[in-house]
């Protein structure tokens, strides 16, 4: 298979492009994605490509945008929705969570809302408290949505492509520190089914959970501790909506041993629940309490230092690894 | 600095005690050797003596409360101390209406009761372990955890099964192929320490000593045949006592350790170093036997036959310099453990094996000329047991400490050195 280097949002690009071009239902609304081609330049050229009707700048109005798409979903269209942060989507909840994820089931099955909501969360740009959050616990939550959250070009690209084809309601949370990183992307037709996790790393001793923008950070952290002479699994469950639980428990049921990686803050997040799902399952295969690095339960502070010390850091996860394989902390290994 | 007084081990293997009297309140000035509380066991009521001077500084029991044995029953500490505790409402509700005093000095007070926290008693193991030890049919409990908090872990049982744990089964029984008990004393990380005990003793009588040593390796230890959860085996000499522990700490998968021995157990000690397949790290002997050919046959063979309490404290009295030195409970604890059994008998058939009359059937020396690690060597120069003087015949490297007024428990009469004297040897092998 042939292979290109795109970054994340040249992926992401692709999929929406691949996907107007292939069904005339697709079409995008957002604020400030047509004439500027989006903040994170993921929809560039596509206003000039299919016009004004499929390619469409909205207000400053996340309710009203959240609507019509979920509207338009339930009359048959296969609309997304770009909101241009994550937090800004608590303006849409009613949406979201009363309309949207009920619709399938309170119809009986007849009706279906296939809306896609893009957005991107996460800390690491200084943005503050209202601009930093990673909120796919309240998503997670509400039975009905998918969450779907990519850490890589070829995932993101595969991953927005199947979304655009089933008919499910999509939080497609992209993360603002990945939109610039690259990877390759399989060439032709490239589409990833929901609910299959991915072996980003394989490994014998530890199996480090990450998504998002934690994927990059585990990776790193399995390259320290590969050094270290501990072989990390880092596995991606690639989408927490569904959730591959044949994969986590088969990776975990090998290693013996599981640590939960989530930028978002620990109370109540999908790490617990995973964390959970493992135990139940293979109390007797673990060899250590399972462990979960998470950000701090506080709003992201402004001041850089202080947001850096707020989320998981690599060293975070190196700790956490080797409390998991029983060693010593490092200073102390080092003496 | 806060010293605990523990509750003490009332009976073998007895992890419990009910507290029936605190003679002493927070605030009270202690003396060393008052008694300070009475607890008692299933079978008798021990006194529990001070064995330093300070002030009460915590009582983390009340009358009628069960104490765990070896945790600590009154806590001493200075003047200071005793304010500070006083002012932590947590520690001591009724303030002596001292000023407040740091928080951080009040949770120095505590600091003692965490550090014991791993050697609580609690068997703790990961539900992994717990699972392949169960399919392979290993118990739990002869396995020393180097997982947090003493746990075992995976490694502890894969190194058991490594080391081949077909004979561990056997070493689970008393009765079987020479296999002997072994128990944990103390949870920690890095190369156990193996604990020997002396004739007549058991491992149990090595939990207050090892309550008070500082270092964070595990230590196990071992009961001789005849003697504690070994009963039902023997060994017909000194050659075979050897080989039945060196098989029993090999099936348990301890074959780098460091070793503490007293007496026979030290004499013992000595002689695994001579054993293929066990590395010993480091060598404590504290009133070493096999050094030389004199015992005192009288003593042995009175220890044996008294079977009242006032004949064997008479007798026992025999193997300290200081009597006040011996704890009533020892005399106590021994003579609850022939009840009803044949200790007694087995120790005499031991007994007969490896001494013949006021003679040592057996020598060390040799051993000791070959062994290359730290080797320390503990005598009391009043031993009237074992005398003094065999220690001449000892090699130049190993290091000999006589000391004055001490008998043959070097261990209960001088504790604090000979802890320091086991620490300094276990580091110095690295």
């Amino acid at each position: 298979m042939a292979f290109r280097e795109l970054m994340y949002r040249e992926a992401l690009r692709e999929a929406i492009d691949e996907e107007m071009a292939r069904s005339p239902e697709v079409f995008i609304i957002g604020e400030g994605i047509a004439e500027r081609g989006g903040s994170y330049k993921v929809t560039e050229g596509l206003l000039a490509k299919y016009g004004p009707k499929r390619v469409r700048d909205t207000p400053i109005a996340e309710a009203g945008m959240i609507g019509v798409g979920v509207g338009a979903a339930i009359a048959g269209a296969r609309p997304i929705v770009e909101i241009l942060y994550v937090d800004f989507a608590m303006l849409g909840m009613d949406m979201i969570v009363n309309q949207a994820a009920k619709f399938r089931l309170m119809t009986g099955g007849e009706g279906r809302v296939p809306f896609v909501l893009r957005t991107q969360g996460g800390a690491g740009g200084g943005v503050a408290a209202q601009h930093s959050q990673s909120l796919e616990a309240l998503f997670y939550h509400i039975p009905g949505l998918r969450v779907v959250m990519p850490s890589s070009p070829a995932d993101a690209k595969g991953l927005l492509k199947y979304a655009l084809r089933q008919s499910d309601p999509v939080m497609f949370l992209e993360h603002k520190h990945l939109y610039m990183t690259k990877g390759l992307v399989p060439d032709g037709e490239h589409i990833v089914e929901f609910g299959k996790a991915d072996i980003k790393r394989p490994g014998k001793d530890v199996t480090l959970i990450a998504w998002s923008n934690m994927v990059p950070t585990a990776l790193a952290a399995a390259e320290e501790l590969a050094a270290q002479g501990i072989e990390a699994e880092v596995l991606d469950p690639r989408t927490l909506v569904p959730l591959d639980k044949a994969m986590i428990l088969a990776s975990v049921s090998k290693t013996k041993r599981a640590v939960i990686v989530q930028e978002a803050n620990r109370r109540g997040g999908v790490a617990s629940d995973i964390c959970s799902i493992i135990q139940e399952e293979l109390f007797y295969d673990l060899d250590a309490p399972i462990e979960i690095v998470a950000g701090l339960d506080i709003p992201i502070p402004f001041n850089l230092t202080l947001e850096k010390a707020s989320v998981p850091q690599k060293s975070d996860v190196v700790a956490a690894a080797r409390r998991a394989l029983h060693q010593d902390p490092l200073g102390l290994a080092a003496q | 600095m806060a010293q605990s007084i523990l509750c003490p081990q009332v009976g073998q293997d007895l992890t419990e005690a009910k507290v029936v009297a605190l003679h002493v309140k927070l605030g009270d000035m202690v003396k060393k050797g008052a008694i300070v509380a009475e607890v008692e066991s299933e079978k008798a009521s021990f006194e529990v003596e001070a064995f330093a001077t300070g002030t009460v500084i915590a009582l983390p029991y009340k009358v009628g409360d069960t104490a765990t044995v070896l945790e600590p029953l009154v806590v001493l500490g200075t003047a200071d101390e005793a304010k500070a505790a006083a002012s932590a409402p947590a520690a001591a509700p009724k303030a002596m209406g001292a000023a407040a005093a740091a928080p951080s000095k009040a949770s120095k007070v505590n600091a003692p009761r965490a550090s014991e926290r791993a050697s609580d008693g609690v068997l703790r193991s990961s539900p992994l372990a717990r699972r392949i030890a169960s399919e392979a049919g290993i118990e739990l409990a002869t396995l020393a955890g180097t997982g947090p908090k003493g746990a075992v872990v995976l490694r502890d049982v894969e190194s058991v099964i490594a080391n081949g744990h077909a004979n561990s089964q056997a070493a689970q029984n008393a009765n079987g192929k020479g296999g002997l008990a072994i128990k944990s004393l103390k949870n920690g990380s890095g190369h156990p320490i193996v604990f020997i005990h002396g004739f007549g003793s058991d491992l149990s009588s090595w939990r207050p000593f090892v309550a008070l040593l500082s270092i964070g390796n595990p230590m196990i230890g071992i009961d001789l045949p005849g003697h504690g959860g070994s009963v039902g085996a023997t060994a017909k000499d000194f050659d075979q006592l050897v080989a039945d522990v060196a098989a029993s700490l090999l099936a348990a998968g301890h074959h780098r350790v460091h070793l503490v021995g007293h007496s026979l157990g030290a004499g013992v000690s000595a002689a695994l170093t001579k054993i293929a397949g066990i590395d010993v790290r480091s060598l404590t002997l504290l009133a070493p036997a096999g050094l030389g050919a004199r015992i005192d046959g009288d003593f042995v063979h009175g220890f044996l036959s008294a079977t009242s309490e006032s004949a064997l404290a008479r007798w026992m009295q025999q193997l300290v310099h200081t009597p006040k030195a011996l704890p009533a409970a020892f005399v106590r604890a021994t003579l609850s453990a022939r009840e009803g059994g044949d200790l007694a008998a087995k120790q005499r058939q031991l007994a007969n094996a490896v001494f013949e009359g006021s003679t040592q059937l057996f020598s060390v020396v040799d051993a000791l000329h070959h062994y290359s690690g730290p080797c320390r060597v503990v005598v009391g120069r009043r031993d009237s047991v074992i005398p003094a003087d065999h220690v001449e015949n000892l090699p130049g490297h190993v290091a000999v400490h006589r000391l004055e007024a001490v008998g043959h428990l070097p261990q209960v009469e001088a504790t604090e050195l000979v802890s320091r004297l086991v620490a300094e040897t276990v580091r110095a092998a690295g």
